[in-house]
């Protein structure tokens, strides 16, 4: 069975005369998560509307399992979901029969969801109208209504933006379940934490170019170029050494004296290269 | 040509059901049934036991509300608040094709308005024969389709509901006003016999009078507007999807 849910092959998309993708090409598989990571107005939201067939590409080829985004039809929905910042409930409608109305679009069993609304943590407000809810929760609801029909892709774009650190947690901790039950996700973001946490690949995308591409981690220890150890000694003072013969062997004596407290090596990080590599902040 | 899952159809009429009859909608054929009881119960006041000549004319003037702000108000409105709150693009995006969307969205507000175009006849006190009621029923339920139509125009150019109530207000005084008063005004008359709304006006003034329910230059009239505004939808559709934007 192909493992590629999603691929995108040199994608490029103009509006009007200005470029916003330039040559973009990554892939997803099965059970994995792809992070998009870039500023706002990088591309990253174009780049899910043209594997969601809502956008066509100007060039190059753009697949979601395995059918051309350009040839798919709204059947396709039946096998995604997606969550982005402008996505609706009925706010007059309660918080089940919303997931009531697309269990009946979606042909999905009632009895699912319960099951769901607990696992969001919405199941003791499923009587509450969705326009009552707090962001938080509509957040919930929303990525409960794009899982509702188990898809086997999930696009998210900026899942957490604007939410409590809590609520923020337990939704990473919800994707990272349904990456584990086999679901794809590809996900936008300009929170290099969020994206380091979650992702097993980011892109990092700048002005509609992707600038690096890798496991976080990879693309972390590809600029530790001058690597760096910060060091608490018991006496209190903070210490930033080097990689060199003269700070390797006072840190060989601290060390031995037993003086250290605390020991951290300094490798970059995911907003720290994107500086680094584009000259601009994420956010 | 798309398909029609009659499962993905039951529930967007329910929705939109539910839509309709909620306050903000639901005034609309609430007020065209209470103006048409209204108006029974100001001409028997005024005129005593001749009122029963003014039933027809009450009647026109409720169904004719009833078309302009069931029809083309509400259905305009209900389209917009979609888009307001970001509820289309998660339907067109959860399977949902255009044309079970478009079926789903004006089948409850026909079928409202239908039931409201019935309802006026008895608030208003306006007898008809069995074959009076068959012309009545098929000119009223070609008139409230034009106008859920014609909603349906207005709703792909509103961003939300208030700029559906702008756009649409004008065009609601043109249909509404213009066979209102096309009685007391040649020009008027004139313009009110190009309008589906005058033409309605005109068939339940000849219900009212027992002569024929339209001329054959009305029934052209009529089926022209109704076939334009249909090909102007599709055009627009084609164009723009639900969303002008």
């Amino acid at each position: 069975m192909n493992q590629e849910y999603l691929v995108l092959n040199h994608i490029s998309k103009k509006f009007g005369s200005k470029l916003v993708l330039k040559d973009v090409s990554a892939t997803v598989h099965r059970g994995e998560i792809l992070g998009f990571l870039g500023p706002s107005g990088a591309g990253k939201t174009t780049t899910i509307k043209i594997l969601t067939g809502q956008l066509k590409p100007t060039s190059g080829d753009a697949f979601v399992l395995g059918k051309d985004c350009q040839k798919i039809d709204e059947s396709i929905y039946e096998q995604i979901g997606i969550v982005t910042d402008i996505s609706g409930v009925y706010e007059r409608l309660s918080v089940y029969d919303n997931l009531k109305f697309f269990a009946r679009i979606l042909n999905v069993p009632q009895k699912n969801i319960d099951l769901l609304l607990k696992r969001v943590g919405l199941y003791e407000h499923r009587k509450k109208p969705a326009g009552k809810l707090s962001r938080g929760q509509v957040q919930r609801l929303i990525l409960s209504r794009a899982i509702l029909h188990k898809p086997k892709i999930l696009f998210l774009d900026e899942p957490t933006s604007g939410l409590d650190p809590t609520t923020a947690l337990d939704i990473h901790r919800q994707l990272l379940e349904l990456r584990d039950e086999g679901m794809a996700i590809f996900l936008t973001t300009h929170n290099m934490e969020e994206a380091t946490k979650l992702c097993d690949h980011v892109a990092l995308l700048n002005e509609g170019v992707i600038v690096e591409y890798g496991t976080p981690k990879e693309i972390c220890l590809k600029y530790n170029q001058n690597k760096r150890y910060q060091v608490q000694l018991t006496d209190g003072s903070f210490h930033l050494l080097k990689q060199n013969p003269e700070d390797s062997r006072l840190l060989a004596s601290w060390i031995q004296e037993d003086r250290i407290e605390t020991i951290h090596s300094c490798e970059p990080t995911l907003e720290s290269v994107f500086l680094e590599v584009t000259g601009r902040k994420l956010q | 040509m798309k398909t029609i899952s009659f499962r993905k159809l039951t529930a967007i009429m329910d929705i939109k059901s539910r839509t309709l009859f909620s306050k903000n909608f639901i005034i609309m054929p609430i007020f065209s049934l209470g103006f048409t009881f209204l108006m029974r119960v100001l001409y028997k006041s005024i005129l005593g036991e001749a009122a029963g000549t003014m039933t027809a004319y009450a009647l026109s003037i409720g169904v004719l509300m009833n078309i302009c702000m069931s029809g083309v108000y509400c259905v305009a409105a209900s389209l917009a608040e979609e888009k307001e709150k970001h509820t289309l693009r998660t339907l067109m995006t959860s399977s949902v094709n255009g044309l079970e969307f478009f079926l789903g969205s004006l089948i409850p507000a026909i079928l409202m308005m239908m039931f409201v175009n019935i309802a006026c006849v008895f608030l208003s006190g306006f007898s008809m024969n069995p074959a009076q009621w068959a012309g009545y029923l098929f000119i009223s339920t070609a008139c409230s389709i034009a106008g859920a139509i014609i909603g349906m125009i207005f709703g792909i150019f509103s961003k939300n509901q208030m700029s559906a109530g702008t756009a649409t207000t004008p065009v609601l005084l043109i249909f509404m006003m213009i066979p209102m008063f096309s009685q007391l005004n040649d020009t008027l008359g004139t313009i009110s016999g190009f309008l589906f709304t005058g033409i309605l006006f005109d068939a339940i003034s000849n219900i009212g009078r027992q002569t024929a329910l339209l001329s054959i230059r009305s029934g052209v009239i009529l089926t022209a507007e109704i076939l334009l505004t249909v090909i102007l939808f599709l055009m627009l559709y084609k164009k723009n999807g639900f969303d002008a934007d």
